[in-house]
C-alpha cells in the first residue's frame, strides 16, 4: 500500500511532527541514562577501591560544585557521540537508524561531520521543530549526508545486510558491558562476602539440626499460652481459608473490573479511556505494594493476628494483581469473534459475554489457581506483621527461643506442616492448570 | 422509500491515523436490491476498509453512507445497532468464538434482536433456536449444532458463519473474502449457499473475492478496488486482459479456481 505523506501537500500540524520525534527522543533519553548509569558505576567503584577524596564522612558521594555539571556534559557528549558512530541500544529498541539518502550505511567522515553539526544546531534546533520541511525535522540531518530513518518505515526499500552478530555489534558489547558492571556494583553494594559465608559455616548449625528434628508435640493439641494460640492443625485451617477466601473473592472482584481495565473494550471513547486509565492506575499501585505491607495496615485496623487482617490483606493485593493480569489476557484475545458479533447490532456488554468470556475462562482459572498458590504461601507469613495464620505460631516458637528448651524443634515441626501443605496444594493446582491448558 | 437502491456510498474516505494510510480516497457507488456485487483488488487495496466502514466496524474520516436511506455515518449508538441488525457479515477467518458451540454461535447472530437482559444468561426464545436449528440444516450442518466451533473444519466453520448471518434475516450480506482460507472445492459451496441466500432470499450480497473467476461466476457486478480508488465499475463480462492488468498490476497472470 502506498503511503502518501501529508508533507508533500502542506505541513504536518505540530502534533504530528512531535509524535515523529518521539522515538527520537526516547532512544535518546534512554542512551543518555545508560551512560548516567556507567558514570554512577565508575563514581561508586572508584570511592569503593581507592578512597577517592570526594566521599564524605559518612561514604556518600560528594562531587565539587563543577562536578556534576561535568558529569552531565561529558554523559551527553558519549550520547551524541554513540549515536553519530554506531548503532546503540537506544536507537535499535525504537527502530530508528541512520542511513544514507541510499539507505545504506554512511561513511565515516560523515559521520563525524553529523557529529559536528548535531552541536552547532543545537540552539536553533527547537526553532526547526516549528518548520515543517520534506528533509527531515532535525537540523542536523540535512547538512550531513545521513538522516535518522524509522526501520519500519524503509524497511522494504532498504537494501539487504546480512545478519551480523549480536556480539560483535556495539550494542552487544556496550550491554555486555553494562551487565557486567550491575555484577560488580551488585556484589559490593550488598557486601557479599563469601570468605565469610563459610567461615561462619557453624554458627547456624545446631538450628538446622533442630529443625530437621521436629517435635510434633502441638500438631492437634490445644496451645493457648495467651489465649489466641491453638494447634497447628487449627491454624494451619486458618492459613488455607484465609488463602482460599482471598482468592475466590478477589477472583470474583477482579472479573468484572478485568473488563474495565480493557483497551480493547474501553478503548472506544474519552470516558472509556478515561476508565481505563484509572483501572490500570489502581492495579498497578495496589500491586506494587505487597500484601505483607497491607497486612500491617490491616493488622491495627482489625486487631494483631486476627486472620481477618491477613485476608483482606491478601484480598486487596490479589484483586490488583488478578485484575491485571486478567486486563491483559482480555486484550490479547482474538479480535475477530469481537467484529463479528458487533456487527450482529448486539451490545457492547453482549459483546464481552459472547464474544470476550468463552475467550478468556481457560485462562482467568489457571491464573486464578496461579494465584491461589502465591496466596497460601503469602498466608504462612503473614503473621510476621499480625495478619494472623500458622504464621502466628511460627513466630510465637521462634521468639521462645532461649526460654524454651525446644522451640527450634516446634519451629521445625510448623516449617515441616507448611510444606507438606504447600506441596500438596502446589501439586493439585498444577495437575488442574494442567487439565485446564 | 422504497427505491430499488440499497446502498449509496458517497465520497468515502478513510485515513488510518497511525501511519498516515490512505485507505480509501473519495469513494462514490451505489448497489442496487438484489444485486450480487463483488470487490476485486490486491490486497490492501482497501477492500475489507470499505466493507467495514459500511457497518461502521471502522468509521470512516469523511464521506456519507446511505443504507436503505438513511445515513449510516450519522446514526446514533442505538440506530446504529438496528441497521447492523440488517447488513450480515461473514469473515476471511470465519471469526467465530472458537470455544463456544455452534449453536450459540449461530444463535449470536440474534443478539440484536433478543432482550438483553434474557441473553446476559444465554436464553434465546424458542423460536430463535429453532430457526437456528432450521439455518443448520439449510448448510448442511445439522450434526454438528453441538460442537465446539473450533472441532469443526473450515469449510464447515465458514458455513457456521453463513447460518449466523442468516439468524438476522438480513437485507444485506457483506463477505469479506468469505473463501480465501478454504480449498476450491469447499470454496465454490460455500460461494453457492451465498448465490442461494441472493437469488432465493433476495439478500443483496456485496463479496470481496482474490480470484477473479470466482468473481465472474457469481458476481451480476464487479467493482475494482486499486490503493483505495474505484479503477473499474461494471460487468464481469467486461474485464479483459487489459482491465485485469490495469487492477492487479503488470506482473499479474490470472490464475483459475474451478
Amino acid at each position: 500500500m502506498k503511503r502518501p505523506r501529508k508533507s508533500k501537500s502542506g505541513s504536518r500540524p505540530l502534533a504530528l511532527r512531535l509524535a515523529a520525534l518521539r522515538p527520537r527522543i526516547a532512544a535518546f533519553l534512554l542512551d543518555w541514562a545508560s551512560w548516567g548509569y556507567i558514570a554512577y558505576g565508575v563514581m561508586y567503584l572508584l570511592n569503593k577501591y581507592w578512597y577517592l577524596r570526594y566521599v564524605d564522612f559518612y561514604g556518600r558521594l560528594t562531587l565539587p560544585s563543577w562536578g556534576w555539571p561535568l558529569v552531565i556534559l561529558a554523559t551527553l557528549e558519549l550520547t551524541l557521540l554513540s549515536h553519530a558512530f554506531v548503532q546503540t541500544i537506544g536507537l535499535s529498541l525504537f527502530g530508528l537508524r541512520v542511513l544514507g539518502p541510499d539507505l545504506r550505511r554512511i561513511p565515516l567522515r560523515a559521520r563525524l561531520r553529523r557529529f559536528i553539526v548535531q552541536h552547532a544546531v543545537l540552539l536553533a534546533q527547537p526553532v526547526a521543530l516549528f518548520r515543517d520541511r520534506p528533509g527531515g525535522l532535525l537540523l542536523h540531518d540535512s547538512p550531513t549526508t545521513g538522516r535518522m530513518h524509522l526501520v519500519a518505515r524503509v524497511k522494504d526499500e532498504m537494501p539487504p545486510e546480512p545478519p551480523e552478530k549480536v556480539w560483535r555489534t556495539y550494542r552487544g558489547i556496550f550491554l555486555a558491558g553494562l551487565l557486567g558492571l550491575t555484577f560488580w556494583l551488585g556484589w559490593k553494594i550488598t557486601t557479599i562476602n563469601l570468605q565469610m559465608l563459610i567461615e561462619r559455616i557453624g554458627k547456624s548449625g545446631h538450628i538446622w539440626r533442630d529443625l530437621f528434628t521436629p517435635h510434633f508435640t502441638y500438631l492437634t493439641e490445644y496451645v493457648n499460652e495467651r489465649g489466641r494460640l491453638y494447634s497447628i492443625t487449627y491454624h494451619m485451617m486458618e492459613t488455607i481459608f484465609m488463602a482460599f477466601f482471598a482468592t475466590v473473592t478477589g477472583a470474583a472482584i477482579a472479573f468484572p473490573l478485568s473488563f474495565l481495565g480493557a483497551r480493547n473494550i474501553m478503548g472506544f471513547n474519552k470516558l472509556g479511556w478515561l476508565v481505563y486509565s484509572v483501572m490500570r492506575l489502581l492495579f498497578n499501585v495496589f500491586r506494587s505494594i505487597e500484601s505483607i505491607l497491607m497486612a500491617v495496615l490491616f493488622a491495627v485496623w482489625v486487631g494483631f493476628g486476627n486472620p481477618f487482617a491477613g485476608a483482606m490483606a491478601l484480598l486487596l493485593h490479589t484483586v490488583a494483581a488478578l485484575g491485571k493480569l486478567y486486563s491483559e489476557q482480555v486484550e490479547g484475545i482474538d479480535p475477530g469473534p469481537l467484529e463479528a458479533i458487533t456487527a450482529t447490532g448486539a451490545r457492547r456488554w453482549q459483546v464481552v459475554v459472547y464474544g470476550v468470556i468463552p475467550q478468556i475462562i481457560p485462562s482467568y482459572l489457571a491464573f486464578t489457581l496461579y494465584r491461589w498458590d502465591i496466596n497460601i504461601r503469602m498466608a504462612t507469613i503473614i503473621a510476621l506483621v499480625g495478619g494472623g495464620g500458622i504464621g502466628t505460631l511460627l513466630f510465637y516458637f521462634k521468639n521462645e527461643v532461649g526460654r524454651l528448651p525446644d522451640a527450634w524443634n516446634q519451629v521445625g515441626a510448623i516449617v515441616v506442616s507448611i510444606v507438606v501443605v504447600v506441596w500438596a496444594l502446589d501439586y493439585i493446582s498444577a495437575r488442574v492448570r494442567e487439565k485446564i491448558g | 422509500m422504497a427505491t430499488d437502491e440499497l446502498i449509496r456510498v458517497e465520497h468515502l474516505t478513510k485515513i488510518y491515523e497511525r501511519g498516515d494510510i490512505v485507505a480509501l480516497k473519495d469513494i462514490s457507488f451505489t448497489v442496487k436490491r438484489g444485486e450480487f456485487l463483488v470487490l476485486i483488488g490486491l490486497s490492501g487495496s482497501g477492500k475489507s476498509t470499505l466493507l467495514r466502514c459500511i457497518n461502521r466496524l471502522i468509521e470512516p474520516t469523511s464521506g456519507r453512507i446511505l443504507f436503505d436511506g438513511i445515513d449510516v455515518t450519522k446514526a446514533s449508538a442505538k440506530q446504529l445497532r438496528q441497521l447492523r441488525r440488517r447488513m450480515a457479515m461473514i469473515f476471511q477467518h470465519f471469526n467465530l468464538v472458537k470455544r463456544s458451540s455452534v449453536l450459540t454461535n449461530v444463535l449470536a447472530g440474534r443478539l440484536g434482536y433478543v432482550h438483553p437482559a434474557a441473553s446476559a444468561i444465554h436464553r434465546f426464545p424458542k423460536e430463535d433456536i429453532d430457526a437456528a436449528i432450521a439455518n443448520l440444516e439449510r448448510v448442511g450442518i445439522p450434526e454438528q449444532i453441538y460442537k465446539r466451533a473450533d472441532e469443526l473444519s473450515g469449510g464447515q466453520q465458514q458455513r457456521v458463519g453463513i447460518a449466523r448471518a442468516l439468524m438476522q434475516r438480513p437485507d444485506l450480506l457483506m463477505a469479506d473474502e468469505p473463501v480465501s482460507a478454504l480449498d476450491p472445492a469447499t470454496a465454490h459451496s460455500v460461494m453457492q449457499y451465498l448465490e442461494q441466500m441472493n437469488r432465493e432470499d433476495g439478500v443483496t450480497v456485496i463479496a470481496s473475492l482474490h480470484f477473479l473467476s470466482l468473481a465472474r461466476r457469481y458476481g451480476t457486478r464487479i467493482l475494482a478496488l486499486k490503493d483505495g480508488e474505484i479503477v473499474f465499475e461494471g460487468l464481469p463480462a467486461e474485464i479483459d486482459g487489459k482491465k485485469f492488468k490495469e487492477i492487479y498490476g503488470e506482473e499479474a497472470e490470472e490464475v483459475e479456481v474451478r
